[in-house]
């Protein structure tokens, strides 16, 4: 019994140590910078802008530390991608909003606020078909189409399976979110890891 | 009969205009002189036809839309093509009209809609269990099978349903009518029985699905590596052995699928790892004879998969004790703590580690995850086993968010005055040029 007990807790100290060794590849996030831009004016005066209205309606602009890309939309709204912490995605948005205020534009840093936020970690080897025929309600497994499974069992959290056990986490927005997602999707693809 | 104000006859000038509707098309006629006013109406419609869309009109309840009926049509052909029960031919009718009507599907282009037409087949079959492949339904829709898998994807949610996925070792004996080496098709030395090749392709399978070699791969190439193997093992002459993939696809009149050479060494390296557990054979097993072995492997699967991870733990432990007692060289201690680093280092925090039973639970998953894990086991997924070097990654910078950030910083995203102005000559000159050319 206590034997037992005592494997639960290292099971759930492993559980813990993968949450904890998951790598941020990507955070979205948007600020709203409160004044009206001229995007044709910022593409004139700016390097590293792409603006092309016919095709997209945002203006695209990327700063080389840290290496991330701003869609910057006529009403004044910002959306950065590419960032790799949430710290990092803030620090960047500021430089964007620097660079417009420089340009002569009464910007201001609001609302910043963090969409989604794209996680890895590694985990072991999963029997896919095992996993998409016992969860078949939460699973969307076509291996003629892609070969990994898409595991949607967290309310909002989308995780990418792959056979040899890269998990893909997409749609959280905090950390917290992310670890929770963990706990509750590392003990089922615990169930389907072949020994 | 209703009189109308405001109009005046162009033959008496009367106002005593009537609409006459006692006949079959409505008319406005002078009441006084009998003059016919609607007959410049029908002049007046418009010649492209109606302002609205016919969609938005109520010709849709009187009639069916023509695309519909085309759609239904189409499935109905497909269903007669693949030669499917009655139920599963008016599932998928009953799916196509109620996705055709769905805003997702309304106004897509008519490819979109003959797709949607293969998808709705597709999921009928996988829903009553008769097996079939995204790739058939693409093939005969001659669409490529990725826009299928999006419509595929998009009508599930649209019509809210499940459809199980299809397993392989159910398709393969569909898939192995389509190799024509029948006696009448080809030679007697290459022919063979279509019932024994789809058995010793379906065990082939099973033993791929066992060995990993079929999980997130796509089914076809696996499909042709098993039948070309059964075909040859079949008849293990000298004839026969010498066939590449190339020539046998060219006798059996189908089209060979790249992937379908490397799952044919991952199928033998699996087959060789059963093989050399077979006691009466005296010679090694490697891939190049293992061929002839196939149809004792595959009688005995069982049993030799026994023995072979009994002789991999033996190995195993007799490594472990041969490293305990000969200490790691220091080439290896260093190799090995690097890739440990190397792990690490791209986490993102780590939690101190309070007892034993904590340290020894995260050796024993750091174990599982190592690199060469895929060489410890028996079978591992090839890309485990075989797994691409990865380049170091970059350690996350330590930063917080509300650093200083230098003017010169961003006046390097902006541009000089002059630079301005030579931009926007330049795009004045291209924009001219442009302008120019399209004339």
């Amino acid at each position: 019994m206590e034997v037992q007990q005592q494997r639960q807790q290292q099971q759930q100290q492993v559980q813990t140590n993968v949450c904890s060794a998951s790598i941020c590849r990507n955070v979205i996030s948007s600020v709203k910078l409160s004044c009206r831009l001229d995007l044709d004016f910022i593409t004139r005066t700016a390097w590293n802008t792409e603006y092309k209205p016919e095709r997209f309606r945002a203006l695209i602009m990327r700063i080389r530390e840290p290496r991330t890309t701003a869609n910057i939309y006529q009403s004044g709204s910002l959306v950065c991608t590419g960032a790799r912490s949430i710290d990092e995605s803030h620090r960047a948005a500021r430089r964007f909003a620097r660079i417009l205020q420089k340009l002569g534009f009464p910007v201001s840093f609001q609302n910043f606020k963090i969409h989604n936020m794209v996680v890895s970690c590694n985990t072991f080897p999963v029997v896919l078909e095992a996993l998409n025929l016992v969860y078949h309600q939460h699973c969307s497994y076509e291996p003629e189409l892609f070969p990994a499974l898409f595991f949607k069992m967290v309310p909002g959290i989308t995780a990418i399976v792959f056979v040899q056990g890269k998990l893909i986490l997409s749609g959280a927005k905090s950390p917290a979110e992310v670890s929770e997602a963990l706990q509750v999707i590392y003990p089922v693809l615990r169930r389907f890891m072949k020994h | 009969m209703t009189s109308l104000a405001g109009l005046s006859c162009p033959g008496c000038g009367s106002s005593n205009i009537v609409d006459d509707d006692l006949y079959s098309q409505a008319q406005l006629v002078c009441a006084d002189c009998g003059f016919v006013v609607s007959e410049g109406v029908l002049a007046d419609e418009p010649v492209r036809g109606l302002d609205i869309s016919y969609s938005r009109t109520t010709a849709v309840t009187k009639r069916p839309c023509v695309n519909l009926i085309r759609g239904l049509e189409r499935v109905k052909e497909i269903s007669r093509i693949l030669r499917l029960r009655g139920e599963v031919e008016d599932l998928a009718l009953t799916y196509f009209k109620q996705a055709y009507e769905h805003e997702s599907f309304i106004r897509v282009s008519l490819q979109r809609k003959e797709v949607l037409a293969g998808c709705c087949v597709l999921v009928s079959c996988r829903q009553l269990n008769w097996p079939i492949t995204v790739g058939t339904v693409g093939c005969l829709l001659n669409a490529d099978p990725t826009l299928v898998g999006g419509v595929y994807q998009e009508m599930l949610k649209v019509l809210n349903v499940e459809a199980p996925t299809v397993n392989i070792t159910d398709v393969i004996e569909a898939h192995c009518q389509e190799y024509k080496i029948s006696s009448s098709d080809v030679p007697e030395e290459f022919a063979e029985e279509s019932k024994d090749l789809t058995k010793r392709a379906v065990a082939l399978v099973e033993l791929a699905a066992d060995s990993w070699i079929v999980t997130g791969r796509r089914p076809l190439p696996i499909m042709m590596a098993a039948v070309y193997l059964a075909w040859q093992s079949l008849k293990p002459l000298k004839h026969r052995l010498s066939f590449s993939l190339d020539k046998f696809c060219q006798l059996a009149k189908v089209q060979k699928h790249k992937p379908a050479v490397t799952r044919i060494t991952e199928l033998k390296e699996a087959l060789c790892k059963l093989g050399k557990e077979i006691p009466w054979v005296g010679e090694s097993v490697t891939p190049g004879n293992v061929v002839q072995q196939v149809g004792d492997i595959l009688e005995h699967r069982y049993a030799l998969l026994r023995r072979a991870l009994r002789t991999h733990e033996d190995a195993m432990q007799a490594e472990c004790r041969s490293s305990s007692v000969n200490p790691p060289s220091e080439e290896m201690v260093s190799s090995q703590i690097s890739e440990r680093v190397a792990q690490t280092a791209s986490s993102v925090e780590q939690l101190p580690l309070s007892n034993e039973g904590g340290k020894q639970a995260v050796e024993e998953h750091s174990q599982e995850f190592e690199p060469n894990w895929g060489k410890r086991v028996l079978f591992a997924p090839p890309c485990v086993s075989h797994a691409k070097r990865r380049r170091v990654e970059q350690p996350t910078p330590d930063v917080t968010g509300d650093e200083e950030i230098s003017d010169s910083e961003i006046d390097s995203y902006i541009r000089s005055p002059r630079e301005v102005r030579e931009f926007s000559q330049t795009q004045k000159i291209l924009a001219s040029s442009s302008g120019g050319k399209s004339q």
